[in-house]
């Protein structure tokens, strides 16, 4: 190999590397998003499980198992607060019960009144529940040279009720 | 080099970003079809229109309400709409007698089960195709989209030993030794009254040939701050069974329990020919499954409005001599307790639940609370509707109503 030809291979390479660098980097940045999501969506899901099929849920109340299970799925047990997702806050999820209209055949979101799903005051129980972070989860991408804004991830979840 | 690096490179990133990104995909459609299979098995209730309701209740629960959808591909996509090229298709749920059909172990998918016994299990399947962003550059992905096939089962769980949210009545079994029926003969009308002492025993009402003799199994909450009046609780417990509750003892019947009479409506002597007021506000509480608003006659109970105007009556209201051919939403059926005897009413030993189609009395359109022997007309089906919550473990009964699970 001649000095000329080591040269065009070497200025090839200098070419291409930060490109490269930049593709990897892409590739581990998508990764960690899709992960992400993926964990908010199984956390919302099990939120959603779990107070879909407990026993006098009081899906109208501050205090009470609906909250407590959101802290339980943002830190999975870890009593010294560490989040599994980080910077996640409870109250960044949000959860709303919805009532199935058979007159209109349509989900309706349940008030919470008597005739709604304030079980606390003679209500009956909801027919679905639903999680979500209504305001997204802001996921910053970690790409040096490049500073792009916060991608909110919103899964949601939507399961039948199932407790009493 | 890089001629040959290039597609090999681009192989790497299909791997990483496209095959997570499919996994991703998959896990969303995954629970999608599980929150369709469990609302379909919701309604699973062993009658001919069942199946139907349920059909239309996995289609339900992916509509879209408030903003709120079942959604796959970071939420981006509807389930069983199409975005683009990319296509998602929720098959028509198919329904089985046993679960094992319906999480496709026996045989190549599980046949399809036909008309012969109530369907007790639904399985759920989506196709749906996922976009790719890497494999575009390989051969075999030059579509730009991928198919991913999910399916979810759910259905009817083995038979519960604590059933919980049921109405807390108890019936003596006729024979119970009889681990399927308890002696209660399939389809048949009997009259539940409520229990009296003494040798003149009440009528059975017209339409029936037989009266069971019932009482109301103590689950009085002397901690309730709202609704405190007995007579309210009584009434909640008729118009939607046991109320909910983070206290197990007190929303649920445990199999092989000991129960006890609610003490304020011990059975009373038959010749006296009434019933405690707590029994007539329980039977206030039945007649708000047949018939919107207040009963007539029912407006001494206290909070009766309030309580009332939470229910709703059952979609069908009709007399049915076949449970098969009922069309309503399950409104009607009540679960109840049998236990081995009620003639000692301080203990009595819980067998097993069965359930009953409340129906109206003869020549009217609902029961009859203010009954002076606490009487109506019922329908034994046996254990078809699944109940609202309970437990599997801790007990060998071998028959009996269960509750919605998802087996896959």
């Amino acid at each position: 190999m001649n000095r000329r030809r080591r040269g065009a291979v070497i200025f090839e390479s200098a070419m291409w590397i930060p490109i490269m660098v930049l593709l990897l980097m892409g590739m581990v940045e998508l990764g960690r998003v899709t992960y992400t999501y993926y964990s908010l969506h199984k956390m919302l899901y099990t939120i959603a499980r779990l107070v879909g099929t407990g026993s006098g849920t009081n899906f109208c109340s501050d205090q009470n198992t609906v909250q407590d299970t959101i802290s339980f799925a943002l830190n999975g047990g870890n009593v010294d607060g560490q989040t599994i997702i980080q910077s996640l806050q409870a109250n960044q999820i949000a959860v709303r019960v919805e009532r199935y209209e058979a007159a209109t055949g349509e989900l309706a979101v349940c008030e919470c009144s008597v005739t709604g799903c304030d079980t606390e005051a003679g209500g009956r129980p909801p027919d679905y529940v639903v999680v979500s972070i209504p305001d997204g989860y802001p996921m910053r991408l970690a790409i040096p040279g490049l500073n792009l804004d916060p991608i909110p991830l919103r899964p949601q979840v939507r399961v039948p009720y199932g407790g009493t | 080099m890089l001629v040959i690096l290039v597609p090999v490179f681009f192989g790497f990133m299909g791997f990483a970003v496209d095959l997570g990104r499919l996994y991703m995909i998959r896990a969303e459609l995954k629970s999608a079809a599980s929150s369709m299979a469990l609302a379909a098995a919701n309604q699973l209730i062993g009658t001919d229109a069942a199946q139907g309701a349920a059909t239309t209740a996995s289609q339900t629960a992916r509509s879209s309400a408030g903003g709120f959808q079942l959604r796959y591909d970071f939420g981006g996509t509807a389930v069983g709409e199409t975005n683009g090229n990319l296509g998602s298709v929720v098959e028509e749920p198919q329904f089985y007698e046993t679960a094992e059909a319906a999480s496709g172990v026996e045989g190549a998918g599980g046949a399809e089960a036909t008309g012969t016994g109530p369907m007790r299990h639904v399985r759920v399947s989506v196709t749906a195709d996922a976009p790719t962003v890497f494999f575009r550059f390989l051969q075999q992905g030059q579509e730009g989209r991928v198919p991913i096939r999910v399916q979810a089962a759910a259905g009817v769980s083995a038979p519960l030993c604590v059933a919980c949210g049921i109405e807390a009545l108890a019936v003596a079994a006729l024979d119970a030794g009889d681990p399927d029926n308890f002696g209660f003969a399939a389809s048949t009308r009997y009259t539940l009254g409520y229990s009296c002492t003494g040798a003149q025993q009440p009528q059975p009402l017209a339409g029936a040939a037989q009266r069971l003799a019932y009482v109301l199994l103590n689950r009085l909450n002397e901690a309730a701050t709202t609704f405190a009046d007995e007579g309210t609780q009584t009434l909640r417990i008729g118009a939607g069974g046991l109320p909910g509750s983070t206290v197990e003892a007190r929303s649920c019947v445990n199999v092989n329990a000991m129960e006890t009479v609610w003490a304020a409506a011990a059975p009373l002597q038959c010749n006296q020919n009434r019933v405690a007021a707590q029994i007539t506000s329980l039977l206030c509480g039945f007649a708000t499954r047949l018939e919107n608003g207040t009963y007539s006659g029912c407006e001494n109970v206290a909070e009766v409005d309030t309580v009332v105007q939470a229910y709703q009556a059952d979609t069908d209201v009709a007399d049915v001599e076949d449970y098969l051919a009922y069309t309503g939403n399950g409104r009607r059926v009540i679960t109840i307790a049998i236990v081995d005897q009620i003639t000692d009413t301080t203990a009595m030993a819980v067998l097993g639940f069965r359930q009953f189609l409340i129906e109206p009395g003869a020549n009217l359109t609902n029961i009859s609370p203010l009954d002076n022997n606490g009487r109506f007309n019922s329908l034994y089906i046996g254990s078809q509707m699944p109940l609202k919550q309970g437990r599997i473990s801790g007990c060998t009964v071998t028959a009996g109503p269960g509750k919605v699970v998802l087996h896959q």
